[in-house]
């Protein structure tokens, strides 16, 4: 397991020291002057806090003058292995594999291209340039056909069934009553009501 | 009137309690790693072990697939599941690993699979040391089936994994407890969260090349419903929260065997009153004065007519100085004549001018009267405009009830909401519904393979749980089929939980070990790719192409190299581990 040196603006010190401290705490906080005082405990270095089977040999480590390091102390990985892939827990479960980066995002050293996932678009593209045969199943394949049947209408209001449609608002309604509260309805509302049928008309 | 019964509900808002750490159980690692199930959905994840112990026969954890990620400093502290007690507070941040319903981010998926493992008790080190069996859409993409079989194979370093499909695994746990005889045939409807699948199974496999998927399932209809509220209650547009739709769907909504013979019903007085569901919404203090729009409109309408009135007696009251100095003037003039200065007068008319003393006198006398009218004028519209402004303040605090302002009343919304699987152009679609989608696929049989596909029509999935689901089924059915044809119509005993049940029966029917079929060893892994699948049962079907890998260190694009056959993978000099990868990609990026 390889020990991990603490970034410091002082030269860096042989062995990782072990404290139970947050990331990115400043070396001039209370916890790093309390924690100087803890036998063997060390200061100034962010290492994530970790418990369970893996703590690292403690050697002992004073940073002396823990004041004077203003440079911010990046939290550096745990004494498990290289850039830890999830971000999430503090400490890395001890299950996984810690050198394992996915291949389909590129990490932060591929540059700033391409940090994103694929969205489901643009796998479904990837996947149409494959040689697929006629009549292979696929996902885009096996999605329905529009349908043959034609629509019914019902009324935008009530969801009964609609005789009728507003030709100032376009919206559909049932009854005398359905259309004078129509003709009450501030413009948002009414685009509210056509775009939950995708009525909506693109052109002003 | 007769006291009525009208049907007061309020919302439950259920908070989510946290997930203990379990202990790992002795029986799953001796004598051998059971097989831990996960039953990857993109509205609920469910996993637990495959072992025929009592006490653990049914998933131990569910919970919602969502991760709550917050940028920045606050990024490490990533909630997922049901450490989120309450989700609408943090709905802004939270993301899914699923785009429709297959897993697209795999950092997010890799985050679910910790809280698993951790909460199943998984320590082994730099391993799982247990089979996984997880669930994917049906004709899971190759891209995705490698990316997951990556991240199991090279990060938790799994033994075996096997794939399936959660409606096919529900169909086979079912037929297993009705004890129908194998092979299986029949037809699955499965509606989950983001689509519902209409999957045939002839002979024990699925007929991949003839299912269908219609993209309306129980995520469509909490936004549905959603919107709809929030439309009819601008005022509440807070409280009508995706949250509070979800429990309206479960507990609220029912399906319509005649959805036209149910919406008559829906149109009379009486049974509108008996049949609405008020939603009692807390109190919050907000009087409708500033929220309802109509009365604000009016309130505007009153504003603007009195910054009218203002400007036109403004105007009349120049217009009145204006006439009142030439009235002024022409009096002048007219003195001038009274005092006999005649020279000056004719002066005066000549710049007035006029002719005569007598268009003098007729011009000061029109000039009285028009002033005399419009003093009176301004002040009859100063007092009409006092009485004016009263009276529309009288209209606008009308009489209203309190308690009724803070209720939702769910009428038809109890009925459209669930309709639009039958009907996707309620929401705009113009997709087939469910229903339409069977017949065409129906259609693609002969008729001896209809009839026995018909026979056996199987219910599954979260959003089939609607009251009258099966007996809509049943009279479409009915509808599509031939005068006098039999069918046979079964819903799943536990719609949302059996896609698990059947996963686990079938892990436990088939053990994995070395080549045993279904089942994805870590040399299948490396020799034939991720993308490789080994077929079972409740499987998709495997088409082998190969997809290149992206490498890890470079992000390029991956292109199809070629299609190999499915017997031979070892004569192809293809190895996607990722180091040869870099090399052969290094040439291919730079060109």
């Amino acid at each position: 397991m390889a020990s991990q040196l603490p970034i410091t603006v002082k030269s860096p010190p042989p062995a990782a020291s072990v404290a139970a401290f947050r990331p990115k705490k400043r070396p001039g906080s209370p916890a790093a002057s309390g924690g100087q005082q803890a036998a063997g405990g060390s200061t100034g270095s962010g290492i994530k806090k970790r418990k369970g089977p893996l703590v690292a040999t403690p050697s002992t480590q004073i940073q002396a003058t823990a004041n004077e390091t203003t440079a911010e102390v990046k939290a550096v990985g745990s004494a498990d292995g290289g850039p830890v892939s999830s971000e999430s827990t503090a400490k890395p479960p001890p299950f996984k594999d810690h050198t394992f980066m996915h291949s389909g995002i590129g990490g932060a050293a591929a540059g700033k291209k391409n940090r994103t996932w694929k969205n489901l678009k643009q796998i479904l593209a990837l996947e149409r340039t494959l040689p697929w045969k006629q009549n292979d199943a696929n996902y885009y394949n096996i999605d329905s056909p529009p349908s043959l049947k034609p629509a019914k209408k019902y009324s935008d209001i009530s969801g009964l069934p609609a005789n009728y449609t507003d030709p100032q608002t376009k919206l559909r309604f049932a009854s005398s009553e359905e259309f004078s509260y129509i003709r009450l309805l501030p413009t948002d509302v009414v685009t509210g009501y056509l775009t939950l049928r995708k009525a909506t008309c693109v052109v002003p | 009137m007769t006291g009525q019964v009208c049907q007061i509900f309020s919302f439950k808002d259920i908070k989510a309690t946290p997930d203990p750490l379990y202990e790992l159980p002795g029986q799953c690692l001796t004598p051998s790693p059971a097989p831990i199930v996960i039953d990857n959905g993109s509205f609920q994840t469910r996993a637990g072990w495959a072992t025929s112990a009592a006490e653990l026969h049914t998933p131990r954890l569910l919970f919602r697939s969502v991760a709550a990620r917050s940028r920045g400093a606050a990024r490490s502290e990533t909630q997922i599941g049901n450490d989120i007690p309450n989700l609408e507070p943090l709905r802004w941040l939270l993301k899914s690993q699923f785009d429709r319903n297959v897993v697209v981010n795999f950092e997010i998926q890799e985050l679910m699979f910790d809280y698993v493992f951790t909460h199943l008790g998984v320590t082994s080190e730099g391993c799982v040391d247990h089979s996984i069996v997880v669930t994917e859409a049906p004709c899971n993409p190759l891209h995705c089936r490698q990316m997951m079989s990556e991240l199991l194979f090279e990060c938790y370093r799994v033994p075996h994994v096997s794939y399936g499909v959660d409606g096919l695994y529900s169909f086979y746990h079912n037929n297993n407890q009705r004890n129908l005889q194998l092979p299986q045939t029949g037809i699955v409807l499965s509606s989950g969260y983001h689509c519902s699948h209409i999957l045939p199974v002839i002979n024990g496999r699925f007929d991949a090349v003839n299912c269908k998927r219609v993209n309306v399932a129980g995520s469509q209809a909490a936004t549905y419903l959603q919107r709809l509220l929030q439309l009819k209650y601008p005022g509440h547009l807070a409280a009508i929260t995706l949250s509070r739709m979800e429990e309206l769907l479960h507990d609220h909504s029912y399906s319509a065997v005649d959805y036209h013979g149910e919406l008559e019903k829906w149109r009379c007085p009486e049974f509108y009153e008996r049949e609405v569901h008020r939603m009692q919404l807390p109190f919050s203090g907000k009087v409708p004065g500033g929220c309802v729009s109509v009365e604000e409109r009016q309130e505007r309408r009153t504003q603007q007519l009195r910054r009218l009135q203002e400007i036109n007696s403004r105007r009349r009251e120049e217009k009145l100085q204006q006439d009142q100095e030439r009235l002024d003037r022409l009096m002048a003039v007219q003195e001038l004549l009274e005092d006999g200065l005649l020279d000056q007068f004719h002066k005066s008319l000549v710049e007035l001018n006029m002719d005569s003393a007598e268009e003098l006198q007729s011009y000061i006398n029109k000039l009285q009267i028009a002033v005399d009218q419009s003093r009176q004028k301004l002040l009859n519209a100063v007092s009409r405009y006092c009485c004016a402004g009263n009276d529309l303040m009288g209209n606008l605090n009308p009489a209203f009830n309190m308690a009724e302002y803070h209720q939702l009343f769910v009428g038809t919304e109890r009925l459209r909401c669930p309709e639009i699987l039958f009907q996707p152009s309620l929401i705009g679609e113009d997709q087939m519904g469910l229903m339409e989608t069977l017949q065409y696929v129906l259609a693609r049989y002969t008729p001896e393979q209809q009839e026995a596909l018909v026979s056996n029509v199987f219910l599954t999935g979260g959003n089939m749980q609607y009251p009258g689901m099966k007996e809509r089924v049943e009279r479409e059915l009915l509808a599509m089929r031939p005068f006098q044809s039999h069918f046979k119509v079964t819903m799943a005993t536990q719609p949302a939980l059996d896609a698990w049940f059947g996963a686990r029966d079938w892990a436990l029917e088939h053990p994995a070990a070395g080549e045993a079929e279904g089942w994805i060893s870590r040399q299948d892994y490396e020799e034939k790719g991720g993308e490789y699948l080994s077929e079972h049962c409740s499987s998709n079907a495997f088409v082998p192409l190969k997809v290149a890998k992206p490498a890890p260190a470079r992000p390029a694009e991956p292109s199809a190299t070629s299609q190999t056959s499915a017997g031979a993978p070892a004569d192809i000099a293809m190895v996607t581990s990722a180091s040869a990868y870099v090399s052969t990609n290094a040439t291919m990026v730079t060109t």
